[in-house]
């Protein structure tokens, strides 16, 4: 489950015994919290998402000791292979979790229901910070009114596409499915080397913003039991029609079935893909990789069917406390790197949104055009998956690339497809109850 | 061996069985090596020599991932995991092989039991376990789950071993007066020394290759071994191909060298001559 | 071929001469303490290793048995029960997944890499055998090398070679002819998908069975290659009725071993293109019981599906074992 990309919003719709959560600790937090002298936190931060978080955490720490005497100890963990260690360390109890760690917001539900994380929401409320939280992110983090961590940033996929090689063919980026569907023949056309616009069967988000255009959910509640919706006649003709666009059009060459993300991100670095839809954090990375494609790149929000955007999935990371002695400290922590400087110094060194309001404000200011469109899309056409936990497990069960995979094999039609992934969701759904 | 005529066919089949097995276990290697030394291996596609060489990604391994650090850490733990269990698993094999007692055969299939879970399903019960016996973060103890991991291959093999030696070469050197330590030195040991040499192979490779339990039970970094160096090079959004072939080849190569040094040891069985029983 | 050259297990009995005939009264005490020993010292020689072997391996494995028997949550300092009884178990035995396609992939892949990995191996360490000093070392060198390679390493690799498209193998099907590199994604179907990690398995696996057969070989005596080439035994003869019998200890560890490996095998398969989940046909028992576990939260379905896995590892291991001695000549 390496997705932290996930439900922008999973909020438990059932009272879930959180045991540990709701005890009052409120009343110790005083000003001890800050000294913080001979103490040492243990922070676990997700590597990759900064291509350097190393001098980042060292002027952090550097601030941080200035302030509380504390030092801090990061130790990076990878999105592959995290959930593991975080799920053994929280069985091994306090001795064996981080005091502070970010967590992805898929796995903020789960780890909440241990009883490990601390519940925050006064704290935020004392610190004054409420208000200036993005909506969507908060309630990721939210479960039963009680919030367990600080929203630290946050993406959204639009799409991305070669500036020079559509002003090549005179063709203008797309504002509607069959501009998007005609420019992708053109390109297929025209450019027989490059990939006009990869259909990845292992990239969930990619095909969402599909099902949600045509109008379609991924599932939908009603008295508190949750149903799946993927196979509405809806979504099933946005699944249709991004599926469509490998198996008819041929815009996306049989080896892209298996691809994920990280393949697509390779083949632009490799400048053989033509569009695509991509994350904000992507454009940079990609330049990276590949600095003859500076300057031609560009982005446009993901078109809606027939004008306007589509949705597409809101996602982000939480910096959460651990219950551990030390969770005032941490909290002091946690609260210096999601706000102010540190918290726009990092969404700057990693091209993701920061979590408050204001220094999304500041951002969308500068007017970037590799930026602007996307914060277009989080502000306006931003989606959340299922506000439960169940949801998480379906991904990480991987339903829809599954549902994907098997229509662009051939091996079931899209309404067979469709249907065999409501029944695998409702099933999770169940089990959960 | 020189026993053998050369037929005509083995002239040519020789040389061409080397060179196929030779193509077969190093093409992936060499694509694991030359993509190490490829300045661009990220957008290396399918060219069979790379683009350039060049150091840069070991550079980077050493100074950005702390490889010097993780490799030490594996053959701290790689050595200790030779050591314990080549002894552990000879006193093993010496009593299921030379002595005949009830439950015999329950205890080797037991042996065998403990590997036919999937290490998967361990990791939680084990990571428990370890904190109870208060081993976690400890390279100590990574070292004795390792020694457990290989015991059973280790007894399996060396019982093989023990009981390919003839009981009678045991009773000359007992009749020559040797105590039974004596005796074990001069005669046991050089006559299973190829089967210690390819369990402490396998042991070496089991500690030095293994990565669920290096990583999960390990809270600070400074403690973990190459193998779970490796992965820290695979990003979220993309990974670091060079990084990563180039701590793969550091990891491959020293149980290269641990094989030179030992391999001598896998032919002295015979050499010491005590063959003829 | 005389059965004298190779009867007997080494266990055979020549030593009775040089004893002393039968035990004189006053030896009684004496003997009543060689038994006493012959009782106690296997244990003693065995205890350090049962010991770690118990409470590091099998306790925890005792643990995963009582979890497939519950719905198991994780909590922070350690997780809850909720006894079940056998409802994991017949969930599992009654799903169509189970055994139209998680149990013959995890069976026939095993039983093709067990088979590769064993042939391959002793052919290579026959010829390792037969190769003087320096190319044998040059060639050990290499498959130390093969076998030493990371796992995860390994696997990216040969992904790349079969990459649909781009990869090298695919290029020269290609351009062979024998594929239409457009439109064929060997990752998407169950026989390629499996042909692929066989290789991969079999890549990293035999380097361990040259290796140990390797070692067998060598303690042969030479002197009974060459009683049975005055036999006038051919090299096919000669392997089946000296090798084999000789080294069948050997054999049986690497046997037994290469399967138990090759039934759980979780990297090649998870780290492949649509073997995290995406591809439901290409689920072996370790990927599902991973999966379960650690994705769906079921931690008591993915318990139980390993304890099936160990059930009938353990069931094959005991016929193995009964089959290769079945003769009685040597009880284990």
């Amino acid at each position: 489950m390496k997705r932290r990309v996930i439900a922008a919003g999973i909020a438990m719709t059932l009272g879930l015994t959180a045991t540990a959560c709701g005890s009052d600790d409120g009343s110790d937090s005083g000003d001890k919290a800050t000294d913080g002298k001979g103490k040492t936190l243990t922070v676990w931060i997700m590597e990759g998402t900064n291509p350097d978080a190393r001098p980042f955490f060292k002027e952090a720490e550097k601030a941080f000791q200035k302030k509380t005497g504390a030092k801090i100890h990061v130790e990076y963990q990878q999105w592959a292979t995290a959930q593991k260690k975080f799920t053994t360390a929280i069985e091994g109890g306090e001795d064996q979790v981080p005091d502070v760690a970010e967590v992805g917001t898929t796995w903020v539900p789960q780890f909440a229901e241990t009883g490990a994380l601390v519940d925050v929401t006064d704290d935020v409320k004392q610190s004054g910070l409420n208000d200036d939280l993005v909506e969507g992110l908060k309630d990721a983090g939210t479960l039963d009114g009680k919030q367990y961590g600080m929203p630290w940033y946050a993406g959204v996929r639009s799409i991305v596409y070669r500036k020079d090689v559509f002003e090549k063919h005179k063709l203008k980026a797309p504002t509607t499915w069959k501009e998007l569907q005609s420019a992708a023949k053109t390109l297929k056309d025209k450019e027989p080397g490059m990939i006009p616009f990869p259909v990845a069967g292992g990239a969930e988000m990619f095909a969402t913003p599909f099902i949600w255009g045509a109008g379609g959910e991924l599932a939908t509640e009603s008295g508190g039991k949750w149903k799946s919706g993927i196979n509405s006649p809806e979504a099933v003709k946005g699944i249709e029609f991004y599926t469509g666009l490998a198996t008819k059009d041929k815009v996306s060459p049989a080896k892209v079935n298996t691809w994920t993300e990280k393949e697509v991100g390779d083949a632009w670095g490799k400048g053989e893909v033509a569009m695509s839809v991509n994350g904000n954090w992507t454009p940079k990375a990609i330049v990276e990789a590949n600095p003859d494609l500076k300057g031609k790149l560009a982005a446009v929000p993901i078109p809606g069917q027939t004008g306007g955007m589509s949705k597409s999935f809101l996602g982000g990371s939480y910096l959460s406390t651990f219950n551990t002695d030390k969770k005032d400290l941490a909290w002091e922590f946690v609260k210096m790197l999601t706000t102010g400087d540190f918290a726009a110094k990092w969404a700057d060194e990693t091209n993701y949104f920061p979590g408050q309001n204001s220094e999304l404000k500041k951002i969308e200011a500068k007017k970037d055009p590799l930026v602007e469109p996307f914060a277009k899309q989080m502000l306006e056409a931003g989606a959340t998956v299922p506000k439960t936990k169940a949801y998480g497990e379906i991904q990480a069960s991987k339903v829809i690339p599954g549902m994907v995979q098997s229509i662009l094999t051939g091996k079931s039609s899209v309404q067979e497809a469709a249907d065999k992934a409501a029944k695998d969701m409702d099933a999770i759904f169940a089990k959960d109850k | 061996m020189s026993v053998r005529r050369a037929t005509p066919a083995a002239r040519i089949g020789l040389p061409v069985a080397v060179a196929a097995l030779l193509l077969f276990t190093l093409f992936p290697v060499y694509w694991m090596i030359s993509t190490a030394l490829d300045p661009k291996a990220v957008t290396r596609g399918s060219d069979v020599l790379p683009s350039g060489l060049s150091f840069e990604h070991f550079t980077y391994v050493f100074e950005k991932g702390n490889f010097g650090t993780y490799l030490l850490n594996s053959a701290l733990v790689g050595f200790g995991t030779i050591l314990a269990a080549g002894v552990l698993s000879l006193f093993a094999a010496i009593a299921v092989a030379r002595f005949k007692f009830r439950f015999r055969t329950s205890v080797l299939i037991m042996v065998l039991i403990v590997q036919m879970v999937p290490l998967e399903a361990l990791v939680i019960p084990l990571f428990i376990q370890m904190r109870d016996y208060d081993m976690l973060n400890s390279l100590l103890g990574l070292t004795i789950v390792y020694v457990a991991l290989s015991l059973p291959f280790a007894i399996w093999t060396l019982r093989g071993f023990v009981q390919t030696v003839p009981k009678e070469v045991e009773e000359a050197a007992y009749i020559d007066g040797a105590s039974w330590f004596r005796m074990f030195r001069s005669v046991l040991l050089p006559l299973v020394a190829p089967g210690l040499v390819a369990t402490s192979i396998f042991a070496f490779i089991t500690a030095w290759n293994e990565f669920v339990f290096a990583y999960t039970f390990m809270k600070g970094s400074d403690k973990y071994t190459a193998a779970v160096g490796i992965y820290q090079f695979f990003g979220e959004n993309s990974t670091a191909w060079g990084p990563v072939m180039a701590s793969s080849t550091l990891v491959t190569v020293p149980v290269m060298i641990f094989f030179v040094i030992v391999h001598r040891k896998l032919g002295s069985g015979l050499a010491a001559g005590a063959v003829k029983g | 071929m005389k059965d004298t050259l190779v009867g007997g297990g080494p266990e055979e009995d020549t030593t009775a001469r040089r004893r002393p005939a039968a035990p004189r009264p006053e030896h009684e005490a004496a003997l009543r303490k060689k038994k006493l020993v012959g009782l106690t010292r296997p244990w003693l020689l065995l205890a350090p290793s049962l010991l770690v072997l118990a409470g590091l391996l099998l306790w925890p494995l005792i643990q995963v048995g009582k979890l497939s028997m519950q719905d198991y949550a994780v909590k922070f300092g350690g997780g809850v029960g909720t006894y079940t009884g056998f409802d994991h178990y017949t969930d599992l035995l009654t799903s169509e997944l189970l055994w139209q396609t998680v149990l013959p992939n995890t069976a026939f892949f095993a039983i093709a890499c067990v088979g590769l990995t064993v042939a391959l191996g002793t052919l290579v360490a026959l010829l390792l055998n037969r190769l003087g000093p320096t190319w044998r070392l040059i060639c050990s060198i290499a498959i130390l090398a093969a076998w030493a390679m990371p796992a995860v390493t390994g696997t990216y690799v040969w992904i790349w070679l079969f990459q649909p498209q781009d990869g090298m193998v695919s290029q020269i099907a290609g351009s062979m002819g024998l594929i239409d590199p457009e439109t064929t994604n060997w990752f998407t179907e169950r026989g390629p998908f499996y042909a692929i990690a066989t290789l991969n398995v079999v890549h990293h696996g035999f380097p361990f069975v040259a290796i140990t057969v390797l070692a067998g070989l060598m303690t042969i005596p030479k002197e009974l290659y060459e009683a049975g080439e005055l036999d006038g035994a051919n090299a096919w003869q000669r392997f089946w009725k000296i090798t084999v019998p000789t080294i069948k200890p050997v054999f049986l560890v690497v046997t037994i071993l290469s399967t138990i490996w090759d039934f759980k095998v979780f990297t090649q398969i998870y780290l492949m293109p649509g073997g995290d989940g995406a591809n439901e046909e290409v689920y072996n028992l370790g990927v599902f019981s991973y999966i379960q576990a650690f994705a769906k939260n079921d931690y008591g379905t993915g318990a139980a599906s390993a304890v099936l896995l160990t059930l009938l590892l353990l069931a094959i291991t005991i016929v193995y074992i009964r089959t290769l001695f079945r003769q009685g000549e040597e009880d284990l």
